[in-house]
């Protein structure tokens, strides 16, 4: 399983949740599966994903949902920390691991040899943490939104991208549908 | 402690209805994290890394609030990409508060060197900076609040080292 077919599994479970999804191919693919208003893509801003979640999580009584990916994360390992710490329980996050930088040439990522994301998150004080196959993540992560608990979901899956477009829609008119799915 | 500026400065964010605060700590800004923490009407969240707090920030932008980032001037450098890319790119108003550790006065040598480069990045990036040298300069900050709102985007409160380094 890659990338694009594990979007397309989590897409039913997310449709009642704030969902911030990473920079790139990532918000690509999820553009190409279905637009919702209720998806921020981010645009730029590369490793921010699982930050600007928190911050949302903390100002919202609604689930919102981080689409994380390895090299994502591994820029802002320490948000895991500030997650530990002050991650309110409408916070999720699936990592999405293909052990490779996707957007830009699948590179490979330290996580395809030593480095384990799961154990990184656990140390840092975040209490539910599951690494799984990509096509178990979205029972787990319905499992966690019914549960009410906050979890952090590490996906493993293949590298390799799908060929969709860039995302064409203005950055303000992603804030403002999104603001408005937030308020009501 | 009676840090009135600090108690200004905070007071004047809490009536313009800022509501969500992060920072990146600075001795500087002791005071006004002191009161953040004691103050059970406003969220206040640390963050480990400017760019983190401003991810922080724009997500609390999503949900409506306005927003405060406390951090040092030697932090513009780490947080340029997310400024541009993230916070001026969608348009969301963020007040940065930040103390001025590379301006005369501070004792530490490698403050200067970002110092010197803070107020021409702050105008190469058309952020909007107030600059405070002395007490009355306090009193413009409200309306710094009302312009990121107008202008939606981000606005700097630069704190001069010897005007915040007396407040005590």
């Amino acid at each position: 399983m890659k990338r694009y077919a594990l979007l397309k599994t989590l897409v039913p479970v997310m449709r009642d949740s704030l969902v911030i999804c990473n920079i790139g191919i990532p918000s690509q693919e999820l553009f190409a599966i279905e637009d919702r208003d209720n998806h921020f893509y981010m645009l730029g801003s590369m490793g921010l994903c699982t930050s600007i979640a928190l911050g949302l999580s903390l100002n919202t009584t609604k689930n919102v949902i981080a689409l994380e990916g390895d090299g994502s994360m591994l820029m802002n390992l320490s948000t895991l920390a500030t997650i530990g710490n002050r991650g309110p329980n409408n916070l999720f996050a699936v990592i999405i691991d293909n052990g490779s930088y996707g957007s830009t040439g699948d590179q490979a990522s330290y996580t395809s040899a030593a480095t384990s994301l799961a154990g990184i998150a656990r140390a840092a004080g975040c209490e539910r943490v599951v690494e799984c196959d990509g096509d178990a993540a979205a029972k787990h992560l319905e499992r966690a939104l019914n549960e009410g608990q906050s979890t952090l979901i590490i996906a493993k899956v293949e590298s390799g991208n799908e060929p969709v477009p860039v995302v064409p829609l203005h950055p303000v008119v992603l804030r403002e549908r999104f603001r408005i799915c937030v308020s009501h | 402690m009676n840090a009135p500026f600090s108690r200004q400065i905070i007071d004047t964010l809490k009536d313009k209805q800022v509501t969500f605060f992060t920072s990146v700590p600075c001795k500087l800004l002791a005071n006004m994290i002191t009161l953040l923490e004691q103050d059970t009407a406003v969220a206040y969240h640390p963050a480990t890394r400017e760019d983190e707090g401003l991810g922080m920030c724009a997500g609390a932008s999503l949900a409506g609030k306005t927003t405060c980032i406390l951090m040092q001037d030697s932090g513009l450098g780490t947080i340029i990409n997310a400024l541009a890319a993230l916070v001026q790119f969608y348009q969301l108003p963020i007040v940065m508060l930040m103390s001025y550790r590379g301006s005369p006065g501070e004792p530490v040598p490698a403050q200067a060197p970002m110092g010197m480069l803070t107020p021409e990045l702050l105008k190469l990036m058309q952020i909007p900076m107030l600059h405070c040298h002395e007490a009355k300069d306090l009193n413009e900050i409200a309306s710094y609040v009302d312009f990121a709102r107008v202008k939606q985007g981000p606005v700097v409160i630069l704190l001069d080292f010897h005007l915040m380094s007396g407040d005590q």
